[in-house]
């Protein structure tokens, strides 16, 4: 089994009488890329303060690679490389100079630097003043410097801020690399739950200081190989009532009416089949769209399912 | 530690890879050159200046005056004082005239002659007995001879016998008598008023001597006359050791200075030191507010080291700063006052007194001295400065304030100080920030200017770096307690 990288345990904060941080444990093992999936002001970024230290906590554990990161700050920070809100840097040196700074501070030489401007793709541009740089450029030039070290947890904070699409595939597949090729436990926190299940091993979802829900991530790739798993689908059709009849009759199931679109949830290999029933019934099929489910309905399940406990 | 000096590394890198270091090193650079240039005009228009007296002028003005009296002196109604008065300035101008010494030059050693004789003279007049009137007739031919023969030494030498014959007559004492003798040697060996044109600060140090010999011998303060104290008391042999040198060696009190490279290099610490407070006040009151304000302060929280070791390099870096800045700067001074100014002219130099014997501190390594000591007080400023950084996290906030508190507080120490006279008034840092006249306490500037360090108070120069060293200190535990509890946001 993987070892536990970064172990926080009932992790608490409280600003005057409310409670930021309620009572959060978690565990991220080597190798894994942990999702941290929270709506703005939820405590996501808090809780990454905390285990940096920049902001104290009032009670609980945190310990990275078995060291407390109170006790024993900079062996627990050695193993850290961290983004928290904006990658800072110094606007006025080039983008290699920010790295030597790093680098001198953490014992790396010039290859390494070198190393790392190539897996972020920033080499061509390395001697270029930071404050030309584009956001995206930043943020990469951000994970360059966090990855210096070669970092057994790496941290980062709403890292697809200000990236474009193909960016955020670009951070998605290095994180992916560093993650399970080298072992590397990442956190990353975001509100934007697709590129988290895109992104992530595994999901935790925090709301108001509370974690409300923790999962695994069926990945798409990893489930091929059962043939089926059931997946939410959204049909835009001419002749609703019609549909719905046949739907009900043919597949057994409880199409939901959403905004004048049916919607069901059914096993993946069985769409093909409903499509082909509908067009031989003449029902004018305009869309079947896969239903991704939202933020908001992460949170309702989670709270929904909270209630049924009690 | 090794990890400190790393830090400190990085933050200089990052200093000096700054756009703005290196215009502050221009902009101070500038005040010296601007120092150099008030000198160079200061010089120029003294070089303009006619001298008002020239050789026909004196003479047609005793004249007139001459003329005025003895018309005076006709009128009856005159009472006894003026009319003796009268005469006497009469006899005096006229031998003037006579030997050709103007009267008006009170330095010149004919000048004192003549006012001499035309003295015996009125008090020939007035005098009954026969040996006195002998006695004067005979002082006043040789007073006369000295003064055909042009004969200084001789001069100095026939007050020296008269010194004698007072001793021997019991009107002095023994240890006046040494004294008198002493100051009439030094006079004679330094030919001062021995030309007519000799420098006014010569005749100075020589009433300085005179009065330091004074209170030393009757142990009453002269300047103050309280008793003296054992520390005064070794101010005034001090003092007429200094004086001597002075003398001897022709080094005009910086006071009286004639030399403008001098000047200059008095005035270029002044400016050079203001100009370079306000920079590393600036640049302090910049440190953590601009960091935590743009964030860049996480590119160090989230290394490796703990929030103590990070203020320590940042603060080290300032202080590093200031060393290398004052040191450019000092060495800039030093090479302009030798270039712009002609060799022959005389640099400043710091004259002391240490176990009886005089010491010379060149000017050359007393301008490095003089910015160096002028600077610790505006490192109590800038440890303010970081202070308030860290505080208020606000750049603007912090400079603004420690800049006004920086130029401001001789003025607000001097008012409060005008109102409260009690003893713990001088347990205020302001009140001790006069460092420099502490350690150099022979030194008196031409110039009184007074900027961040206020007025001399009374206290010693351990008690002031005392004062100034506990105010540090309490300033840095509130900045790195704020430092390592406050959190980055």
């Amino acid at each position: 089994m993987a070892n536990t990288v970064l172990e926080i345990k009932n992790l608490t904060k409280t600003y005057g009488k409310r409670k930021i941080i309620d009572n959060i444990s978690l565990e991220i093992k080597e190798g894994e890329i942990y999702g941290f999936l929270g709506p703005n002001g939820s405590g996501k970024t808090t809780t990454i303060k905390m285990i940096l230290r920049l902001i104290e906590k009032d009670s609980g554990i945190i310990k990275v690679k078995g060291y407390d990161n109170k006790k024993e700050f900079e062996k627990a920070m050695q193993y850290i490389g961290a983004i928290v809100e904006n990658p800072d840097m110094y606007n006025y040196m080039s983008g290699l100079d920010n790295l030597k700074l790093h680098a001198r501070l953490r014992n790396v030489d010039s290859k390494r630097i070198d190393e790392v401007l190539e897996l972020v793709g920033l080499k061509d541009r390395a001697k270029e003043k930071v404050k030309k740089y584009s956001l995206g450029m930043k943020q990469r030039l951000g994970l360059a410097l966090t990855l210096l070290h070669k970092p057994k947890v790496l941290i980062l904070d709403e890292p697809t801020n200000g990236l474009d699409p193909a960016g955020i595939k670009q951070l998605r597949d290095i994180l992916k690399e560093i993650a399970h090729k080298e072992g590397v436990a990442v956190f990353v926190s975001s509100h934007i739950l697709s590129e988290m299940q895109q992104m992530c091993d595994k999901i935790a979802v925090i709301n108001n200081g509370k974690i409300v829900k923790s999962e695994d991530i069926t990945h798409i790739e990893q489930t091929e190989e059962k043939q089926s798993f059931e997946e939410t689908i959204e049909i835009k059709v001419k002749n609703v009532e019609k549909a719905m009849e046949i739907l009900k009759e043919k597949f057994e199931i409880q199409p939901k009416l959403v905004e004048g679109n049916i919607n069901i949830t059914i096993l993946s290999d069985q769409i093909p089949k409903v499509v082909k029933e509908l067009a031989i019934n003449d029902v004018e099929i305009q869309a079947v769209v896969p239903k991704e489910q939202s933020l908001e309905d992460i949170f309702f399940d989670a709270t929904k399912g909270g209630k049924k406990d009690e | 530690m090794s990890k400190i000096w790393k830090l400190f590394i990085n933050e200089n890198i990052k200093t000096w890879k700054k756009l703005s270091t290196k215009i502050m090193i221009i902009v101070a650079i500038l005040a010296i050159i601007g120092t150099l240039g008030l000198v160079k005009i200061m010089q120029r228009t003294s070089g303009n200046v006619v001298i008002a007296d020239s050789n026909d002028n004196w003479k047609k003005s005793i004249q007139q005056e001459m003329n005025y009296m003895e018309e005076q002196l006709k009128n009856d109604e005159l009472d006894e004082a003026t009319k003796t008065s009268y005469e006497q300035q009469i006899e005096t101008y006229k031998m003037s005239l006579e030997y050709d010494v103007s009267p008006w030059k009170m330095n010149y050693w004919k000048t004192n002659l003549i006012q001499e004789i035309s003295n015996l003279k009125i008090q020939k007049n007035n005098l009954l007995s026969e040996n006195e009137l002998k006695s004067i007739e005979e002082r006043i031919s040789k007073l006369t001879e000295k003064l055909e023969q042009n004969d200084f030494d001789g001069y100095i030498e026939l007050q020296k016998t008269e010194q004698k014959t007072q001793l021997d007559n019991g009107e002095i004492s023994e240890q006046e008598y040494k004294d008198k003798i002493e100051v009439l040697d030094i006079t004679k060996k330094s030919g001062i008023g021995k030309e007519s044109n000799d420098p006014y600060w010569k005749q100075t140090l020589i009433t300085e001597i005179e009065t330091a010999q004074a209170s030393i011998r009757t142990n009453i303060d002269k300047e103050t006359s309280k008793v003296l104290t054992v520390e005064k008391k070794q101010e005034y042999e001090d003092l007429i050791k200094i004086d001597k040198y002075r003398l001897e060696n022709n080094i005009a009190p910086s006071t009286y200075s004639q030399s403008y490279k001098a000047i200059f290099e008095i005035l270029a610490p002044m400016f050079g030191v203001a100009v370079i407070a306000i920079i590393v006040i600036v640049i302090a009151g910049g440190t953590i507010s601009t960091e935590t304000s743009t964030g860049s302060i996480k590119f160090w929280a989230l290394t490796p080291n703990k929030r103590w070791k990070i203020l320590t390099a940042k603060i080290l870096s300032v202080l590093f700063y200031i060393i290398v800045l004052t040191l450019l700067i000092s060495i800039v001074t030093i090479l302009i006052s030798n270039v712009f100014f002609s060799n022959t002219e005389m640099g400043e130099q710091y004259i002391y007194v240490e176990n009886g014997k005089i010491k010379v501190i060149e000017s050359n390594l007393f301008i490095i001295e003089q910015y160096f000591v002028k600077m610790i007080p505006v490192v109590v400023f800038v440890l303010f400065a970081i202070m308030l950084s860290t505080l208020t996290r606000n750049s603007a906030t912090s400079i603004s304030f420690s800049l006004a508190l920086y130029l401001g507080n001789g003025i607000v120490m001097s008012i409060i100080n005008s109102f409260i006279k009690s003893e713990w008034i001088k347990f205020v840092p302001f009140n001790n920030l006069n460092i420099f006249d502490k350690i150099f306490p022979n030194y008196t500037s031409p110039i009184n200017f007074s900027m961040g360090t206020s007025f001399t108070t009374t206290t010693s120069l351990t008690f002031s770096l005392a004062v100034l060293g506990v105010c540090a200190i309490l300033m840095l535990v509130t900045t790195y307690d704020s430092f390592n509890k406050r959190d980055i946001i």
